[in-house]
């Protein structure tokens, strides 16, 4: 499984990707949107899931949400939002625009992993 | 915001399933770890998340309200004295029923196993045990880890953990005995320890008699989070379980002498542990 962090944390990139390394998974990572998206493209789309977080220069979580969800070959690659907040209206907008879970800082690495295997449908 | 009505809801419905009882002050964690939940499952409201999980014949969404309000906090050899009491006391007296064929394996149960720390820290124990008493074999030994939890049994299953994780608690000598790395940032668990341990999702609220009898159990760190009514509950089920001359192990901080006459208290070295009467 190959998994893409986009976060402008690169703290969070570093805790996200040692429970990756746990888990075995492929780690991939971009500092913003507009990076998130040349993975995705350079990648071909060859991506499990991605953790993308809410609010990052550049091209924030939401607009990179909906370039995926605006391209074919992209739409279906499932997104956790990644974000500090635990606003309603927030979670609740990244969820009517397809993300398909919701992460709120700081999380634990059992929550990280049990949120990408919900994520990926993976049955524990 | 959550009210206080549908918190109240809430806090019924878990502690009815799986034991956990909220004080009133708990309010602000319920609210924090169940609303990406309630957004996510399109729920509007708190007792719209709580209706729709009661109409869930499938219980996955019950299972997912317990995991978020579960903590899971665990070490290496936690609290080190039950590991020295199994070395010193019961292994020594367990294996020599084995030896002289009046028993064939001593049956441990560890019921809230987390990610595996403490069955791998008893299976460590007995393969070191085993190291001064020719004869004993690690089929001897059978060890059940169960938790409510699908992330951690998953994790413990998988047996590979950071640096931070292999940290906490553990020796040297261990970690470069029954782990291997190919990296020195990931260490998996070895081969002949993961095969005496087996991994099962189990709620403690549940009935728990089909595990059969087990000589040892491990019940440590979670007792804190129930209602009174329920740890009696779970102690007598606990005793019912165990073998009549068999042990039960509680977290450092815990005593159970007011809430139950089942067991008897007995003192090795530093370390408690109970006898069932």
């Amino acid at each position: 499984m190959r998994i893409l962090s986009v976060d402008d944390s690169a703290a969070t990139r570093h805790f996200i990707k040692k429970a990756i390394d746990v888990i075995g998974f492929e780690f991939l990572e971009a500092a913003d949107g507009k990076e998130g998206m040349e993975v995705v493209e350079r990648e071909k789309g060859r991506i499990d899931l991605i953790l993308l977080d809410r609010h990052m220069p550049v091209m924030d979580g939401i607009d990179m949400l909906l370039a995926l969800k605006a391209n074919d070959a992209y739409r279906d690659i499932p997104v956790t939002m990644v974000t500090v907040e635990l606003e309603r209206e927030e979670i609740q907008k990244a969820i009517d625009m397809g993300a398909r879970n919701y992460l709120v800082k700081p999380f634990s690495q059992e929550n990280l992993i049990g949120k990408i295997m919900e994520g990926l449908d993976m049955d524990l | 915001m959550i009210s206080l009505e549908e918190f109240r809801l809430i806090r019924d419905y878990i502690e009815k399933h799986c034991g956990i009882h909220l004080t009133d002050d708990k309010v602000y964690l319920v609210e924090t770890r169940l609303t990406t939940l309630m957004i996510e499952q399109g729920c509007k409201s708190f007792s719209e998340l709580y209706e729709k999980s009661i109409a869930d014949r499938t219980h996955t969404l019950r299972d997912k309200i317990i995991e978020a309000i579960t903590t899971n906090e665990t070490f290496w050899f936690r609290d080190m004295h039950p590991f020295g009491i199994l070395t010193e006391v019961l292994f020594k007296r367990l294996t020599e029923n084995i030896l002289s064929g009046r028993r064939n394996r001593i049956r441990i149960w560890c019921c809230a196993c987390s990610t595996g720390q403490e069955p791998y820290s008893i299976a460590m124990t007995f393969l070191e045990f085993m190291r001064q008493y020719p004869g004993i074999r690690p089929e001897h030994l059978e060890i059940l880890a169960t938790d409510i939890s699908s992330t951690v049994l998953f994790l413990g299953k998988l047996g590979r953990y950071d640096n931070l994780s292999m940290s906490r608690g553990l020796a040297e000598d261990l970690k470069n005995r029954y782990f291997e790395t190919t990296d020195n940032k990931i260490w998996t668990i070895s081969s002949d320890i993961k095969k005496m341990v087996t991994f099962k999702k189990l709620n403690l609220q549940e009935d728990f008699n089909h595990l059969g009898k087990k000589d040892i159990i491990f019940c440590r760190n979670i007792l804190i989070y129930f209602s009174m009514e329920f740890k009696q509950d779970i102690l007598r089920r606990i005793a019912a379980l165990l073998r009549p001359d068999g042990h039960l192990f509680l977290g450092a901080s815990e005593s159970i002498i007011m809430y139950t006459k089942e067991y008897e208290m007995l003192r090795h070295a530093m370390g408690l542990y109970y006898q069932v009467k």
